[in-house]
């Protein structure tokens, strides 16, 4: 296919085609739909972090009105769980998942220990209520202490996160470097909290499952609950059409949709599980609490001789997530020497898993604030400092960038924020009683491209459908979609539409790592491609309506399979940014306020720009929620999360939104895909926190080497 | 006696005869009527993506309200209209609020969008906004609507253009109809709907109240809900009995008379705003900060003060004015000042069958100086760490009275008598004289550390609230000092290096 050319609908602004139907709420989520005879479940959860359930009294809430089963491994199935040949890039490598209902054994605190499904949501939490269940507790592990961590297995390792990594000699790079920093930075744990609960329904026929489920990746969610039961992949259909809010929490196929399929086995009725905001704290994964330790060497000009970056993240005992936290200590700068160890340290808890910018943005948080220390250990402007250290090439893997815009986006978002007004030294810019600080901040997250299939119909009344198995959590894959098909096919946006979040769709990856607009983009550009060639090869001319007619067709469809071809072995690719943010310090009460925010970023094409605009503001509001705001409060007595819900656990409110600017650098990644698209969900995210860091330094003079930071952490001198 | 609750509903009045004394608004919405517009985010009050808007008749108007679902109980809609995000399209297309959602992005997953529309739904109703409201406006309007995708700046893009004129649609258009049926349904009848172990009442005189609460002394009385909602969604307390007070004639009223103003104790957050600014403008800011605009609508000031919460907003403020607590059942009346009112935490001085009817409220005399400061880690929705108020009477210069109450320091809203007393005779702005008072916070208060602050924290906290209201008081423009104001204080000057 030939690069772009200037199009009427890619690149425009176009409005969301999804928009009326959630502006007036016809739009329909998981727990929204009603099978006929639907019962409600009520999911009960262990209150210990670990042991076995000596007791369990279900007699009482099995009398109560409107009850009609309780569920628990006293009686619930013997399921298979089988293994899959090969996991999904969704879950973790090695370990077992949590099975439902199959022993006495608790895990974690708020692990699932049994369900009761009513008439009514009423019925079942009232009789959920009534369930009386005596442990034998053993000792737990509820403490982070990386002290116990150990390298990930070799499974988790060849997945691409190794216990170390690098190149060159790290220590030697140390040794021989004029000036050093070594600091250690803690990011905690953090909740997806999308403001959707997950939610699943199951209802069996016969021997086929239906499923309506919040889910990112229906495809998967057949396979893995096909694993679970022992049945075939085809006697399943997983349905999803809107997922109100994701973040990674929906990537992979979580125990309450067995539960769901075991309680719509058991009562012969469709079942809706449907979490709490407290359950979604133990129920789906998180951003793991991670400690990391950060030396850098530089010579006297400023070239970095070394990276050392250590990481210990919190796992649990039964199943091994990992993160790629340290590629960025291997991919942003250039260096000879670079050295990573990765721990993980195992607890009590739930098992985390991938949120927005998953790995990258913690390591990144903890290089970017590192370099922010070297660039003032070495009198130097933190911007200079990443120019000196710009990589030309992946260093990690040798390979050179599909595309790379970085010193566009350094310069676009420097001037834009007049990043030369800056006094570099801290503690010395003040408006009125307020301290003020600029910091910036890199953003890379890679850039990847998964196999997609699509298929296109065209109507003999002038209209199309185009189809596949992706989701959208929000981001807009319905409308970006849309507007590739309609230029594909010289169609209008409104004479399109577009099908998705089905499991009989035609195959589409997973909906997770910014990949879903290259991948299926590619597969839909191509699948109208192929349907307008057999259009052409219709006699007669004029509009699609009117050749089909000619033919006397009602329609005509075509499919097509789009993969990553041999580029992917000669280049790397990434998506790039610069983050650059003012705050403002009140000493005496501990306040901050971030005043301003401006990003600039290498996306490739820009498919929408009011898409791309809103996603990045998005980002930049979730990474200033990391900076300040976002933390899971740990009681290890308990081994839970104590402010499990949205009063305190604190996300950004409107108020909190700073002035933000977001640009474009003009960017083309034609080797990645033909679309020239990179996918830009991730990297809006990253950066933001470490440059919110640098900025409460440079406001402050004094490091504070956590996030979120808190108005404690600042009050006084 | 009417055994029914009757509200407005897609334009027809709905009666219900049976349903749960606490069966949620949003819970009727969604699983009775099916009408899955209305988004179930967190069933706690803090995420607003249950919201919809209520009208009620007011003044010969019909006012809309934000409120949130999920923390409501149907049978405290009677008498009222509600809309949500389904009704509010006309025939001609999309409701201006929506139309602009769509036109500016405001909308990523969606989930967040049906509240966000309802909020601003009802801002939009209101006549007396300007065209389009700043910035601000928007925010306070906006404050208990999370939303995790947009960052929020498309949905203040959209509000500025749908609220860029006046309103004009099919509600406004249908307002006086609409107020007619409202009038109607506002009868004098008092409601019980249910059986003597299990019912849902709203008498409609102070005195029907005073008789059936000495009845059912067990019953738990309901103002805005905004807490006992919580004790249903969050805690799963059984509760069997409600009266619900919104309904009683007279107990909402708001009366200047005079040295003081009396506020009813179902007055909410929203209608005592102004009066209580009109004492001094921090009281009012603090209140417009108190939880997010549909927990204001709800929300009253009798509930901030009978649920005796060591972290209530109004109390420190009521407390170091002077206050004093009206008290009153089918036996006696009585008046108690409000600190005394505290008694533990936990504990009130409220007898079995007795209600609280309204506070009385000393205005500042001559002479006083009042600072009012809440402090949390979000500026909006959100709890404080630290709530201080500060009454200063001043002769020549120096302290001769100081009312001081904290909130978030002890286990009940709490004065600092020993600040106080070493605070007499001291010119406020000499900071060296304030030392003594400054020590003496440890004799009044060994605070928490929790997870909303540490002790630590909250301790240097209320020292440096005390230094900031005594340079106040000494004529420090309280812009350079204001804590609670501080988006406000958005000064655009240049920056100034050291
Ligand atoms: C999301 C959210 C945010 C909040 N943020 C804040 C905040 O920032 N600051 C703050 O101070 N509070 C906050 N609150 C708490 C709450 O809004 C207040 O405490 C409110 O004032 C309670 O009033 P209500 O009318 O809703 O009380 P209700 O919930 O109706 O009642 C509260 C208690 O008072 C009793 N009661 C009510 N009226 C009377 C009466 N007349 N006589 C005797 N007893 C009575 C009830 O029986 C109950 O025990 C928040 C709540 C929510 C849900
Ligand atoms: S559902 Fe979150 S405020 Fe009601
Ligand atoms: S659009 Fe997803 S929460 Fe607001």
């Amino acid at each position: 296919m030939n690069a772009p050319a200037l199009s009427a609908v890619i690149g425009q602004p176009v409005s969301r085609v999804d928009g009326p139907a959630k502006v007036t709420g016809t739009a329909r989520y998981a727990a929204e739909f009603v099978p006929d005879g639907l019962a409600y479940a009520s999911v009960v959860s262990a209150t210990i972090p670990r042991g076995r359930i000596r007791a369990l009294d279900t007699s009482a809430a099995e009398g109560m009105p409107g009850v009609l089963a309780v569920v628990s491994h006293r009686n619930a199935p013997k399921l298979p769980y089988l293994e899959r040949d090969q996991r999904p890039p969704v879950d973790p490598k090695s370990g077992d998942q949590l099975r439902m209902f199959q022993d006495d054994k608790v895990l974690f605190n708020g692990q699932p220990v049994a369900v009761v499904i009513a008439d009514s949501q009423q019925e079942a939490d009232a009789a959920a209520r009534c369930i009386g269940i005596a442990y034998d507790e053993t000792e737990p592990t509820t403490t982070f202490d990386p002290g116990r961590g150990r390298p990930p297995s070799e499974e988790t390792a060849k997945g691409g996160r190794p216990g170390a990594a690098g190149r060159g000699d790290g220590a030697a790079g140390l040794a021989e470097a004029a000036t050093t920093v070594d600091v250690t930075y803690v990011q905690a744990r953090e909740h997806h909290n999308a403001i959707e609960p997950h939610a699943t329904i199951a209802q069996w026929d016969g021997d086929s499952l239906t499923l309506y489920d919040k889910s990112q990746w229906v495809q998967n969610v057949v396979v893995e609950i096909a694993h679970v039961f022992g049945i075939e992949a085809g006697k399943i259909r997983v349905i999803s059409p809107f997922v109100g809010g994701a973040f990674g929490s929906a990537l992979r196929t979580w125990p309450h949709v067995t539960i769901a399929a075991i309680a719509a086995k058991m009562t012969g009725r469709p079942v809706r599980v449907e979490l709490s905001r407290r359950q979604l704290y133990h129920s789906v994964g998180f951003r793991p609490h991670t400690l990391q330790r950060v030396r850098l060497g530089a010579a006297p000009d400023g070239r970095l001789t070394a990276i050392l970056q250590d990481a210990a993240a919190q796992v649990a005992t039964y199943e091994e997530y990992a993160e790629t936290t340290l590629q960025p200590a291997e991919t942003t700068y250039s260096c000879p020497n670079v050295a990573t160890a990765y721990r993980l340290v195992e607890m009590d808890t739930n098992s985390p898993c991938p949120m927005r910018g998953p790995g990258i943005v913690t390591g990144l948080y903890a290089l970017e604030a590192a370099m922010d220390e070297l660039a003032v250990a070495l009198n130097v402007d933190p911007v200079a400092l990443r120019l000196k250290n710009h990589a030309d090439i992946n260093e990690k893997t040798g390979l050179p960038w599909s595309s790379k815009a970085l010193k566009a986006c350094y310069e676009t978002a420097a001037e834009r924020f007049g990043w030369a007004d800056r006094i570099a030294a801290p503690r010395s810019m003040r408006i009125g009683t307020d301290l003020v600080g600029y910091g910036m901040a890199t953003a890379i997250y890679h850039a990847d491209r998964a196999p997609a299939e699509a298929e296109v119909i065209l109507f003999a009344n002038g209209t199309a459908v185009v189809r596949t198995a992706a989701s959208d959590m929000g981001p807009g894959t319905y409308t970006s979609i849309t507007q590739i098909a309609a230029d594909e096919l010289g169609l209008p946006v409104e004479a399109i539409r577009f099908e998705l979040g089905d499991s009989t769709l035609p195959m589409a990856p997973v909906h997770g790592g910014s990949i879903t607009l290259v991948s299926v983009g590619s597969a839909v550009a191509e699948a109208c491609a192929a349907v307008r060639q057999k259009l052409e090869a219709l006699t007669g001319e004029g509009s699609i309506a009117e050749r089909l007619r000619a033919n006397g067709l009602d329609r005509l469809a075509a499919s097509a399979k789009a993969s990553p071809g041999e580029e992917t072995k000669r280049y790397a690719s990434s998506a790039f940014g610069a983050v650059f943010v003012e705050v403002r310090v009140d000493e005496g009460l501990g306040t901050l306020r971030v005043k301003r925010m401006t990003g600039a970023y290498d996306v490739g094409r820009v498919i929408n720009p009011k898409i791309a605009r809103s996603q990045c503001i998005g980002g930049m509001m979730g990474g200033l929620g990391m900076a300040l705001m976002e933390a899971a409060e740990w009681d290890p007595r308990f081994g839970k999360v104590m402010n499990a819900n949205l009063a305190e656990y604190l996300v950004p409110v409107c108020a909190d939104t700073p002035a933000l600017d977001v640009t474009f650098v003009p960017s083309e990644d034609t080797v990645l895909n033909p679309l020239g698209a990179k996918g830009l969900a991730e990297i809006a995210i990253c950066g933001v926190a470490p440059a919110i860091a640098n900025a409460v330094f440079h406001a402050t003079g004094r490091r504070q080497r956590h996030i979120p930071i808190r108005p404690e952490d600042l009050i006084g001198t | 006696m009417r055994d029914s609750v009757r509200f407005i509903r897609q334009g027809r009045v709905v009666e219900l005869k049976s349903f749960g004394p606490t069966e949620t608004l949003l819970d009727h919405l969604r699983l009775t009527e099916r009408a899955c517009g209305t988004k179930e985010g967190c069933n706690e009050g803090d995420c607003g993506a249950c919201t919809v808007a209520v009208g009620t008749h007011e003044d010969g108007k019909v006012v809309y309200r934000p409120v949130n679902a999920c923390i409501l109980f149907v049978g405290q809609l009677d008498g009222k209209e509600i809309v949500t995000v389904e009704d509010i399209a006309g025939s001609g297309g999309l409701h201006p609020v929506q139309q602009a959602m769509v036109d500016h992005h405001g909308s990523q997953c969606g989930f967040c969008t049906p509240g966000i529309v309802m909020s601003l739904f009802a801002l939009y109703q209101d006549a007396g906004r300007a065209t389009p409201p700043p910035r601000a406006v928007i925010d306070e309007w906006l404050s208990g609507n999370l939303c995790r995708c947009t960052g929020y700046r498309p949905i203040v893009e959209a509000a500025r253009t749908a609220l860029s004129a006046p309103p004009d649609d099919m509600f406004t258009r249908s307002a006086e109809a609409t107020g007619g049926v409202l009038q109607f349904l506002a009868d004098a009848e008092d409601v019980f709907v249910g059986t003597d172990q299990r019912f849902f009442a709203a008498p409609r005189s102070v005195e029907a109240l005073a008789a059936l609460y000495e009845r059912h002394p067990d019953a738990t009385l309901v103002a805005g809900a905004t807490d006992v909602g919580l004790w249903i969604t969050k805690q799963f307390r059984p509760v069997e009995k409600v009266i619900h007070l919104g309904r009683v004639d007279g107990l909402d009223r708001i009366e200047d008379v005079g040295p003081a103003v009396i506020i009813g104790a179902t007055a909410t957050y929203e209608a005592a705003t102004d009066a209580l600014a009109g004492i001094d403008p921090d009281i009012g800011a603090v209140v417009r900060r108190i939880g997010s605009r549909q927990v204001r609508a709800s929300g009253t000031i009798g509930g901030n003060i009978a649920n005796g919460s060591p972290i209530g907003d109004t109390p420190p403020m009521l407390i170091a004015l002077g206050a004093t607590l009206e008290l009153v059942s089918a036996k006696a009346n009585r008046a108690v000042p409000l600190e005394d009112f505290f008694i533990a935490y936990g504990r009130q001085d409220r007898q079995p069958g007795e209600f609280v009817a309204g506070v009385l409220v000393p205005k500042l005399k001559a002479g006083q100086v009042f600072r009012a400061y809440k402090i949390s880690k979000r500026f909006d929705q959100d709890i404080s760490a630290v709530m201080g108020a500060f009454l200063f009477t001043l002769a020549d210069g120096v302290i001769t009275e100081a009312r001081i109450a904290f909130g978030g320091l002890a286990g009940t809203p709490k004065r600092a008598a020993a600040v106080e007393a070493r605070l007499i005779g001291v010119a406020p702005g000499s900071a060296a004289a304030w030392s003594p008072a400054m020590e003496a916070f440890a004799e009044d208060f060994q605070p928490l550390t929790d997870m909303r602050a540490s002790a630590h924290y909250r301790l240097e906290t209320a020292r440096a609230l005390l230094g900031k209201a005594l340079l106040e008081t000494a004529g420090a423009p309280t812009t350079r000092t204001r804590v609670i104001g501080q988006r406000e204080a958005r000064q655009e000057g240049a920056h100034v290096g050291a």
